[in-house]
């Protein structure tokens, strides 16, 4: 620790650490634009010089280390005449017509141009043009000479982003940010360069023009999508959520959101919104009142527990619905005496329900995964499902961190992966079995190593043999102090998720490394504490699965479209056609209308209270931003009044405080959450089927599916910008080329990809970097709704 | 002494004949009651009346939509709403302005940085229902456009004092 004393105050700072950064330490305010926290320094825009004494020269602050006695003034005569002469440069060449401009109003220039500009312009010459360029649907850049040149996106990019997408072309006068050619900024944290952006050059387009940042009033939330939970801040005009930005939160999103955060609003005033609850009679559909629709769904819900038994009726919810949600569902369900309630929609290996200890999750707080020296990332579209975790990894990993990949598709993490493991999904166990094995033959006898190995199922490791991948990644763990073993949604969706899971496990135990379990969606930690599991509480049923499997007479669906959201649409679709009710709550008019008997209009996220529970177990409550559209009503009330009119006892919440006061009341949240599993038991460790001698049946692939970041769930499959990026591309079959030939395809062709009796057609593409055997086919798209499992098996036949 | 006093003045009606005096100039001064609305008052060029939207000469309208003139009106008398429009510039889609609201203040016209919205020196507008008063945007547009060299040309006298 050194001090500086900076106006007078003296400050104590870290060695190394500049005097901007003393500066905020001493609660100094000094200008500047380039500089960024999260960020390297540029010390181009040169706002922040200051006047050190001994200094022939004012510095500046953000890029010049603090040194023991050093004097700063940052108000000083030379001090201020520095930045008020750097501002009038800066203003030279900036347009001066603020009302003009997207940013008025939250203009970093324009609030320091107050202070430090002059009250005139000296300058009369002609200022500088730079032509507009298309970069995307989400970000504008209409107003390029509003540029200032302070590379704070291009930074963002290389550093936060993984990937440089925009950089400065050109010097001096003719200097401006532009992408590569042709090319548009795909990145899925695209959004923050907005944010970042000090003057109006990067504006979001989406809300381009249509609210100034005075009109806006600013709410809290939580983001309803991946597992993390980031902070949001909506803002609300005239009812209507007009944008959403982030809050800063360094224990969760940082400064950061992912751009299906950020622009996943524009789906909430859809024109496919259900804004009146709706019966279907004679095949027509009747709007009716909110009494008549829930008597109704009493009514049937009654006869259908008194005829056929209540072990008929099951309950299907997302896990983007909050944690009061999921309780009262399951309450609801066990209530009338149904076990059957799922919030797991893709997922389908259930063995290890009723082994787990506690509720899966992260098995570390996020933000401990910076520290982190080691990665195993085992089944995970990891940028595309997790954009800010993706960004700790590739931090950890700049940092020194390694990263090692098992998983089926090869898909670019912009970071360095020291390893990587591309199988086909039914070799994935193996491959972690190999992985287990090395480690095992690395540390000696297992007995004596770790007390987690089950020493029962080391006789099925026996035949494995060690490629030398495995090897490499297994010592890449062994070598690390801090490692982590990450399970993604692939791997929880995966057939064989219990297995692998427990392979994981014993994995991490061996390195001593943490295991966790990377949530899929806002609530998939949540939905475990909340009981919305089959296994849960004394009232056993049916998982998701099973309750497909078997149909059953009444289907609830809480924000469920199960065409896009289950693990096997053709499934799903069959067992709601048969069923005798199926009652949709959801926000949003959808395939439902087909199938479904009743649709109850709910709350979506911004206009409900609510909570929900992060990967890491972190219960982040928020309350409604405006008013729910037209009739719709909170899901909590909706299902309040269910219980209240199927006479379940417990159903009197006069909040959804209350409602989740009750159920964390069972115990610390944190003790709650365990990533253990009971007796697992290895089978299956051999190649997988379809890779068996190599040659497979001809035409016929193994599925792999991922869950394209903007179809994954029913807010942001509606988000129009997002929906035209190019991410939401329309899906594509990816082969690796050999299979292609064989094919008699090529890249570009059309092919009839049938499974489960359906076919669709789709484009095949060439995907050098997938296994032999496999294609690629993307779920939660309304084109590949038809096929069937995620992970099942399907022909490929010229169209 | 000064009761005496008081008793004559009472006595002769001093204080009556004084009144009447007064009364008699007056009845022989010239007149300054302004015959309205055949006769009108002068205007200074500052004067604050009927709001107008104006135009530039090529006939496209000044008003950039920044919402400045509404965050600024102490009486919430102003109601924008914006869009962009086709050729990518912000425009008002509505432009409101309440007159029972409004207070005359000129924040409006002192806002603006376009000189887009005025109060020109129309003041005897009326109107028959309460919703007769309520302003939109082609309302003060017709006013700008009937009044814009009057309006052109106050702004031009104005000019030298800012």
């Amino acid at each position: 620790m050194i001090n500086i004393e900076i106006d007078g105050k003296l400050v104590e700072t870290e060695r190394g650490s500049t005097v901007m950064d003393a500066a905020h330490k001493a609660g100094v305010y000094i200008p500047h634009f380039c500089y960024h926290k999260k960020l390297s320094i540029a010390a181009n825009c040169r706002m922040c010089l200051v006047e050190v004494e001994k200094a022939p020269k004012p510095l500046p602050a953000c890029a010049t280390p603090a040194a023991e006695g050093m004097k700063v003034h940052t108000h000083s005569e030379l001090a201020i005449k520095a930045q008020k002469g750097v501002m009038e440069f800066l203003l030279i060449n900036h347009p001066l017509d603020c009302p003009i401009c997207d940013q008025g109003g939250e203009c970093q220039l324009q609030d320091i141009a107050v202070g430090y500009g002059g009250g005139a312009s000296r300058y009369t010459e002609e200022k500088r043009m730079v032509n507009p360029k298309q970069i995307g649907e989400l970000i504008s850049t209409l107003e390029m000479s509003r540029c200032i040149q302070c590379t704070r996106c291009v930074r963002f990019g290389q550093e936060i982003a993984g990937q440089m997408e925009l950089g400065m072309a050109n010097r001096s006068e003719h200097a401006e940010i532009m992408s590569f050619v042709d090319s548009a900024v795909d990145s899925e944290l695209s959004g923050n360069m907005i944010d970042l952006c000090p003057v109006g050059a990067l504006t979001s387009k989406p809300f381009r023009y249509t609210a100034r940042s005075w009109e806006l009033s600013r709410r809290k939330s939580v983001s309803p999508h991946d597992g993390l939970g980031a902070n949001l801040a909506l803002h609300v005009k005239e009812n209507k959520v007009a944008r959403v930005v982030p809050v800063e939160n360094e224990a969760v999103n940082e400064c950061w959101i992912s751009d299906k955060d950020r622009f996943s609003y524009e789906g909430l005033n859809s024109p496919e919104r259900l804004t009146k609850p709706m019966i279907r009679q004679d095949n027509k559909w009747i709007e009716v009142d909110w009494a008549v629709a829930l008597e109704y769904v009493a009514n049937g819900l009654r006869q259908i527990a008194g005829s056929a038994g209540a072990e008929y009726i099951a309950a299907l919810a997302t896990p983007h619905s909050t944690f009061e949600e999921l309780y009262l569902l399951q309450k609801l369900m066990r209530g009338i005496g149904s076990g059957n309630v799922d919030f797991r929609l893709r997922q389908s290996d259930f063995s290890s329900d009723g082994k787990l200890t506690g509720a899966p999750w992260l098995g570390m707080p996020v933000s401990e995964i910076n520290a982190c020296d080691r990665f195993l990332i085992v089944g995970s579209f990891l940028r595309k499902d997790h954009p800010l975790l993706a960004q700790r990894i590739r931090q950890a990993v700049k940092a020194g961190g390694e990263a090692n990949v098992v998983h089926a598709g090869d898909d670019d993490l912009l970071m360095k992966v020291a390893n990587k493991a591309i199988v086909a999904p039914a070799d994935m166990v193996n491959q972690l079995a190999q992985i287990l094995k090395a480690l095992i033959e690395d540390q000696g006898a297992p007995s004596t190593q770790s007390s987690v190995l089950n020493p029962q199922s080391l006789p099925a490791l026996q035949g494995i043999e060690i490629t030398d991948t495995a090897l490499s990644i297994a010592k890449s763990l062994a070598a690390g102090e801090r490692a982590a073993v990450l399970l993604g949604n692939f791997a929880q969706q995966h057939p064989q998720a219990g297995q692998l899971a427990w392979l994981a496990e014993q994995i991490a135990g061996l390195c001593s490394a943490k295991f966790g379990f990377l949530g899929e969606a806002a609530n998939s930690t949540g939905g475990y504490l909340a009981g919305a599991v089959p296994f849960a509480a004394t009232v056993q049923g049916m998982n998701a699965a099973q309750m497909l499997e078997n149909p059953r007479k009444a289907y609830l669906l809480l924000n469920a479209e199960v065409e896009l959201d289950m693990h096997n649409p053709q499934l799903a679709i069959a067992a709601m056609r048969k069923a005798d009710m199926v009652v949709a709550m959801s926000a949003f008019k959808h395939q439902a209308m087909d199938y479904a008997d009743v649709l109850l209009p709910i709350a979506p996220f911004t206009e409900t209270s609510g909570t929900f529970v992060n990967a890491e177990g972190r219960a982040q409550s928020f309350k409604g931003a405006v008013k729910p559209l037209g009739d719709a009503r909170p899901a909590w009330k909706v299902l309040r009044v269910l219980g209240n009119l199927l006479d379940v006892a417990g159903f009197d919440y006069n909040t959804s405080e209350a409602v989740r006061d009750e159920c964390l009341s069972q115990g610390a949240l944190a003790d709650r959450l365990d990533n253990h599993m009971d007796d697992v038991e290895l089978q299956g460790i051999q190649p997988g089927p379809l890779l068996q001698g190599g040659e497979a049946q001809p035409g016929k692939f193994q599925r792999v599916t991922d869950v394209p970041i903007y179809f994954a769930d029913a807010l942001v499959r509606r988000a129009a910008s997002l929906q035209q990026t190019n991410d939401a591309a329309p899906p594509v079959a990816m082969l690796h080329g050999d299979e292609l030939q064989k094919l008699g395809l090529q890249s570009g062709d059309l092919a009839c990809v049938t499974q489960g009796g359906i076919s669709v057609q789709l484009t095949v593409k060439i995907d050098g970097k997938l296994p032999r055997g496999v294609v690629r086919v993307p779920a939660g798209h309304p084109a590949t709704s038809g096929l069937g499992a995620m992970f099942g098996e399907l022909t490929v036949e010229r169209a | 002494m000064e009761k005496i006093k008081e008793f004559f003045k009472t006595f002769l009606l001093v204080e009556l004949l004084k009144g009447m005096a007064l009364t008699g100039r007056y009845m022989f001064a010239r007149k300054i009651t302004v015959q309205f609305p055949e006769e009108k008052t002068p205007q200074g060029f500052r004067f604050r009346g009927l709001h107008a939207q104006r135009r530039y000469a090529n006939g496209e309208e000044r008003c950039i939509g920044c919402k400045l003139c509404e965050a600024v009106c102490p009486a919430l008398a102003i109601k924008i709403e914006v869009a962009e429009r086709e050729d990518g510039t912000r425009r008002t889609t509505q432009y409101d302005i309440d007159l029972t609201k409004c207070i005359f203040c000129g924040f409006c016209e002192e806002s603006c940085p376009v000189d887009a919205i005025v109060e020109t020196r129309i003041f005897e507008y009326h109107g028959e229902k309460r919703g007769d008063l309520y302003y939109t945007k082609p309302m003060l547009l017709a006013v700008g456009d009937k009044h814009e060299a009057q309006i052109a040309k106050d702004r031009a006298s104005d000019a030298k004092y800012r």
